[in-house]
């Protein structure tokens, strides 16, 4: 079996992406309004919505960047991982009912359309589509990036494709990808979610165990080889400090509330009574995915230590360097196959919610209506965004090699610091105003970007992230203290007071 | 949705950005956010845990104690204001405490560890670790059980779900209603 290594890997990854492409011309028939594109209209079980959530929550950057992190920072990337059960509480304790329920009261298909009908403006609407139409690019960038990188570490230890470049992985990746979101739109999305998260957990619990078996002394011996180097690294707060850790748990913690892509689909299950089973669900199949990222961390970084292996060309290799030293054939093509099924589960939720942002909101924030044939022009733009993306991407590549799992966190940040306060808070308290909800976002852009582009390093660790989710939380309630009460739509009202 | 809840959440983060402040104030420590590991490249030590925390351990404890305040605060704001009842506040309450344990054991583990040079393990880990690890994880448990257990008292109870109804039927006959008054005409 292990002569045709890279066959197996092959064929699983190819199995997986056939899949894919027969889901999106199986949804394409069930695709017929903008509606069923965009929120599969309202109609998906609690399975099917668990898994979705969960799946879309770890990405490329869980798979690729995850491992990565433990390599490079010690444990301090865990705790980016053991918030996942806070995360998702406050996500549900705050988002899940009130966003499903104006969702339905009034035909809401994306997340500015539940903000301009919580706050009754059309400016805090075209703020949340332009920094969701942001977010989205640096995020879909960074996922296809991973997934090209991917393809190419596969790809090349063929004989057929031994040369095969990254432009030519970015195509073929991409091109599955937006078939199936092209044609299937969010129902194609969220079916192949449902095979993604079972194929990630199944990946995370077996990686698991093959992590156990690397040293005799199972995981005790592999964290205590990286004690004896740095006690620091495998201490709670890793080798980035207190403060990195402590602000990743702030950051990924309150901020899983705030990621457009993930509480879209709490817009999506037929009940609303549903969110009861929905939450524990998706937490139990997120732990069980989210154990390949601290295991092969942790196993790869002792490794490099013990001399086992050797270092490696780049902390993002951790993952694939695991697979192909550690890993039976069988297990790295289960595995290769989960990480292309993380990475397309969050980029398909990113094209839909861009998409809608550009096709939907922009238009309905300038012009007062969104535009006609909604769902041609879904497509089309679908395809034009992960065309731009991937562009992004290579340009990104070649010109600043910046770590994906970076890029990924800077991603989440953004979107925690602008979005949580004004949908997590605002669909909470009524005092929430307009001017509250426009500061917040514009301020939390701001900063993140600042403090990004000029390479802004605060002291002791503490993050951009940090900084601007911090301040953002407190100019949406400050600036809503301070500015008058708005005078609440009586529906609204009603949800609010529920 | 009228209650002094909100005026608690912005307290909690006021505070927590007082100590940002204060830590970004601090004298600064060279390996405070890591240091390049000595032999191998791309790799970060951690360096001298207790130099580290010498001037912003404090500070950084009480952090975590504000978020975790923050967190249950938040999720207590989740639930409408007539069912936050003196029983659901106890839960509430309960969790927070349970959260603030866990945090502890695992902040005095690393202490203790960084003051003696020596650890025991729990499944695989390094005791303040897999406080961390384990503990951190499942310190959210509480806040779940709340939520799914508790959910047809605290979150959507048999009520909320037939006022929603009526909401619903409500938005129904004015949408069918406006058509008819647009075809009508100004009178």
């Amino acid at each position: 079996m292990e002569a045709y290594r890279q066959e197996i890997i092959l064929g699983a990854v190819a199995i997986y992406m056939l899949f894919c492409v027969l889901t999106g011309l199986w949804a394409m028939k069930r695709t017929k309004n903008s509606s069923d594109f965009f929120i599969a209209g309202r109609g998906l079980g609690p399975f099917v919505i668990a898994l979705a959530l969960f799946s879309s929550t770890l990405s490329g950057f869980g798979f690729v960047g995850g491992p990565g992190l433990v390599y490079s920072v010690g444990v301090s990337s865990f705790w980016m991982v053991v918030i996942s059960s806070t995360g998702y509480a406050i996500g549900f304790f705050l988002v899940a009912k009130r966003i499903r329920m104006i969702a339905e009261l009034r035909n809401c298909i994306s997340l500015p359309d539940i903000v301009a009908a919580r706050y009754k403006s059309e400016a805090v609407r075209f703020l949340m589509a332009v920094t969701i139409v942001l977010g989205v690019m640096g995020y879909l960038a960074t996922q296809i990036l991973a997934m090209a990188v991917v393809m190419q570490a596969i790809l090349s230890g063929t004989v057929m494709f031994a040369d095969i470049g990254l432009v030519a992985c970015v195509v073929i990746s991409s091109a599955v990808l937006i078939f199936y979101c092209v044609t299937g739109g969010i129902i194609a999305s969220v079916y192949t979610d449902v095979v993604q998260g079972s194929i990630m957990m199944i990946a995370g619990t077996l990686i698991l165990f093959t992590a156990m078996s690397v040293f005799d002394g199972g995981m005790a011996e592999a964290t205590s080889i990286i004690l004896a180097d740095d006690s620091e690294a495998i201490m709670p707060f890793g080798a980035a400090g207190i403060m990195a850790s402590l602000g990743w748990f702030f950051v990924f913690g309150l901020g899983l509330a705030g990621q457009p892509h993930i509480i879209t689909k709490m817009m999506m299950n037929k009940n609303i009574s549903d969110n009861r089973i929905i939450l524990p669900m998706s937490l139990f199949g997120y732990i069980m995915a989210a154990l390949l990222w601290i295991s092969i961390g942790v196993v790869i970084r002792a490794a490099v230590i013990d001399g086992v292996i050797d270092p490696l060309a780049l902390p993002d290799d951790a993952a694939s360097v695991f697979l192909s030293v550690f890993a039976s054939p069988l297990l790295a093509g289960i595995v290769f196959a989960g990480l292309f099924a993380a990475i397309m589960s969050t980029s398909d939720a990113f094209l839909n919610i861009g998409t809608a942002a550009i096709i939907h909101d922009i238009p309905k924030a300038i012009r007062g209506h969104s535009i006609r044939n909604e769902l041609f022009w879904a497509r089309v733009v679908t395809v034009l965004l992960a065309i731009v993306a991937a562009s992004f991407a290579l340009y990104s590549y070649y010109t600043d090699a910046t770590l994906v799992a970076i890029l990924g966190a800077f991603g989440w940040a953004t979107f925690s610091a602008s979005i949580f306060p004004v949908v997590a808070i605002g669909l909470n308290w009524k005092g929430a105003t307009a001017m509250g909800a426009m500061t917040a976002i514009v301020a939390a852009l701001l900063i993140n970007f600042i403090v990004q582009l000029a390479g802004i390093v605060l002291p002791y660790g503490i993050s951009g992230g940090l900084l601007s989710f911090v301040t953002s939380l407190l100019l949406f309630i400050g600036v809503s203290l301070l500015t008058k009460p708005p005078q609440l739509d009586a529906d609204i009202e009603s949800v609010l007071d529920i | 949705m009228q209650s002094k809840l909100i005026y608690v959440i912005f307290a909690i983060v006021v505070l927590i950005a007082g100590v940002l402040i204060a830590i970004s104030l601090a004298p600064p420590v060279a390996n405070s956010g890591g240091i390049p590991h000595p032999d191998i490249p791309g790799m970060q030590a951690g360096g001298d845990g207790a130099a580290r925390l010498e001037y912003i351990g404090n500070l950084a404890f009480a952090f975590q104690c504000l978020l975790l305040g923050l967190i249950v605060c938040l999720c207590s704001l989740g639930v409408s204001e007539r069912r936050r009842s003196r029983e659901l506040m106890i839960y509430m309450g309960s969790s927070l405490g349970f959260m603030l344990i866990v945090w502890w054991q695992m902040y005095s583990s690393h202490q203790a560890f960084l003051e003696s040079g020596t650890t025991a393990y729990f499944m695989g880990f390094p005791i303040a670790t897999a406080w961390q690890v384990y503990g951190t994880w499942l310190g959210a448990i509480p806040l779940i059980l709340i939520y799914s257990i508790g959910f047809r008292k605290y979150i959507y109870t048999s009520e909320d779900e037939e006022k929603f109804d009526r909401l619903l039927a409500e938005r129904k006959v004015a949408e069918q209603d406006q058509p008819r008054k647009q075809a009508s005409g100004p009178q």
